[in-house]
């Protein structure tokens, strides 16, 4: 229906009724934003007045931080993109066996047969899973280690940024604890992780019961003590190495020094000496000596198990007795 | 002063056989506080001991109500602390470090993220935000410093030397944001600097420290008043023979190259002044009162106080 007035004709009414355009469109004028003088962005202000979690979560987002960071490409500690790349080839490479596990498996029935016991779960080899010096503790871990701890508290040291935990509601020990559980909870993962999927896998891939694990499992749980172990020793000697230093690559250098070195050392007054005392210098041989008596295998060593114990004891004792010491010399007013 | 957020009493604090504190004594209300003295004046150990970060050897206090030999955590709760030195992870963004500055206070991810956002807006540095620190100027890193220091609101800011290294249009937003920060958020600001004017820039109120006593402490306007006043003159040619007129005649002067200060006693000063200009056909081209600053409260406190340090209002009022 056409209105009376005329103004539906022009389709003009619909348009107001739908924008509101036309009424005083000519006398309107914008508003414009107009910056005040001198000032390139308005400052406010923004009171805040949320809740403080306690003391865990302040300590789980130290965790965080450093954990999430070898994942996450933002937002937390940033790890050099080599380092993640060498965490996966660790991890790729610690895997391997579970690859060979399903190869021999599928070729192999035969439980005695070469391959199983090339592949399968036996003393030697959950040893040599944790603590098989070639590749593992020559390349693997010790490398893995300096790069995760090496910068773990140097990076604080030469940053100055124990500035922002101290100067917050953060004690020293949960500062230490930490940093030292993060590292510690890197290393677990690819060593022990993979350690205990290997177990898993054989146990599934071969379709093994109870009587298996029954006859399996103490032996597993050996392997996984000695790999505790050495996660706690290598995480205690690295992060020592990296509290008392201001450099990531001293720190991580001094770390496969210490580790490679005393081994070596200890191997070339072996085949000079024919004495294995030597090795109680060499953490690596320290844990293997322990591995193989907690595994249940024939010792290498001459000397008593329990120097080997004592050894380990005394350089965790020294490691955290340093790590304490420099983290409590840390300033917050100035490093 | 309003109601002291800080009382220290008696507060010692030795470092073997060096004493760092000698029974200090201090309130602080709102608003904004300056600590000054010199290198080894206890500055920084004061500052420990009010964050509960170091044992005390004797005395006590409380900041907030909270007992700083027993509540240290509680303390650094509510309190922002802005450090002197670079403290900035470089290879975190500005977003990242605040958050994790936040967390490490107990906020939740999602709250640290929203408030890291805010406060890097308000210390000017919103268009920078995802950038990492190591790309950043001294001046951005110091907004960042800041930044952390008040992501969680603190009622008490303490900033040490905010403006290092800054150049003067960083340095004066730096400023005006701490002054800011005291009008808008109410609290206290405790800063230290070497420059007197970014304190009396910021702060009323000034506390003083020297061999680990309080030296002087009161409001900068009150303390100013209380300096011998001076007459400053701008003298071209004659000036030397001026001042020794000057000084034949018992005038206390301080001569800086043309410039001239002559203590003032009475309207005979600027008489005699005058007269010797007169005298000495010296050019005085500009002739006024000297408004005293901080600078010259804190030289005069230090050149006067040797090494023992004295009752500081008798140093101040000039008569040793």
């Amino acid at each position: 229906m056409i209105e009376s007035d005329g103004t539906a004709s022009l389709g003009e009414a619909r348009i107001e009724a739908a924008y509101g355009s036309g009424d005083g469109d000519d006398t309107s004028s914008a508003t414009v934003a107009r910056p005040m003088e001198g000032k390139i962005f308005e400052q406010i202000y923004r009171p805040w007045n949320g809740p403080l979690g306690p003391r865990w979560v302040r300590n789980y987002a130290i965790y965080r931080h450093h954990v999430y960071g070898i994942v996450s490409g933002s937002g937390h500690r940033r790890y050099h993109p080599f380092v993640r790349l060498l965490l996966l080839v660790v991890i790729l490479g610690s895997m391997t066996p579970i690859l060979m596990l399903l190869l021999s498996t599928l070729v192999s029935d035969d439980a005695t047969g070469f391959l199983n016991r090339m592949w399968g779960v036996n003393r030697y080899n959950l040893w040599g899973n944790v603590l098989g010096y070639f590749p593992r503790n020559l390349c693997m871990w010790p490398l893995l280690t300096a790069l995760v701890v090496g910068g773990l508290i140097s990076d604080d040291r030469r940053n100055g940024t124990s500035a922002i935990y101290f100067s917050r509601p953060v004690s020293r020990l949960d500062y230490a604890a930490m940093k030292w559980l993060s590292a510690a909870s890197v290393l677990a993962i690819v060593i022990l992780l993979t350690y205990m999927m290997y177990y898993s896998a054989a146990v599934v891939f071969k379709g093994e019961g109870w009587s298996y694990i029954a006859d399996t499992l103490p032996i597993f749980i050996g392997g996984l003590l000695a790999g505790i172990f050495l996660v706690f020793t290598y995480t205690s000697i690295g992060i020592a190495l990296s509290s008392i230093s201001t450099s990531r690559f001293t720190a991580s250098i001094s770390f496969l020094g210490y580790i490679l070195g005393s081994k070596l050392i200890a191997w070339l007054i072996e085949i000079q000496f024919n004495t294995t005392y030597v090795y109680m210098v060499s953490p690596y041989d320290c844990l293997a000596h322990v591995g193989q008596w907690l595994v249940g295998l024939p010792s290498n060593y001459d000397h008593p198990l329990a120097l080997s114990v004592i050894s380990l004891v005394a350089m965790n004792a020294a490691s955290l007795a340093i790590f304490a010491s420099r983290v409590a010399s840390l300033e917050v007013t100035r490093e | 002063m309003s109601d002291p957020v800080i009382q220290i009493r008696g507060l010692r604090k030795m470092y073997g056989p060096h004493t760092a504190l000698d029974g200090v004594d201090l309130d602080i209300g709102t608003g904004g506080i300056g600590i000054l003295g010199p290198n080894g004046s206890g500055k920084s150990t004061l500052f420990k001991c009010i964050l509960g970060l170091i044992r005390i050897t004797e005395g006590g206090g409380t900041v907030l109500g909270k007992d700083i030999v027993t509540m240290g955590p509680q303390i650094r709760s509510s309190i922002g602390y802005m450090a002197e030195y670079d403290s900035l992870d470089p290879g975190l963004t500005a977003v990242d470090h605040v958050r994790y500055a936040g967390e490490l206070l107990g906020m939740r991810p999602d709250q640290a993220t929203q408030r890291a956002h805010e406060v890097l807006q308000y210390v000017g540095l919103e268009d920078q935000r995802y950038r990492t620190i190591d790309s950043f100027s001294t001046g951005m890193r110091q907004a960042t410093k800041l930044a952390c220091a008040i992501v969680h609101d603190p009622q008490i800011l303490f900033c040490d030397e905010p403006t290092n290294g800054l150049d003067s249009s960083a340095r004066q937003f730096m400023l005006d944001t701490l002054r800011r920060t005291i009008s808008d958020g109410g609290g206290t600001v405790i800063m230290t600097s070497h420059v007197m004017e970014d304190i009396q820039g910021v702060c009323e109120r000034v506390v003083m420290l020297s061999g680990g006593k309080i030296v002087l402490e009161g409001r900068i306007d009150e303390l100013a008043r209380q300096i011998t006043r001076e007459i400053e003159i701008s003298v071209w040619g004659g000036a030397t023979k001026l001042e020794e007129w000057l000084l034949t005649r018992g005038h206390r002067v301080r001569r800086m190259g043309r410039i001239m200060r002559v203590e003032m006693n009475g309207d005979e000063t600027i008489s005699a002044i005058l007269l010797g200009a007169s005298e000495t056909n010296a050019q005085v081209r500009v002739l006024k009162e000297y408004e005293p600053d901080l600078e010259d409260i804190f030289l005069l406190i230090m050149q006067r106080l040797g090494k023992e340090a004295k009752g500081a209002s008798a140093i101040i009022g000039g008569r040793e």
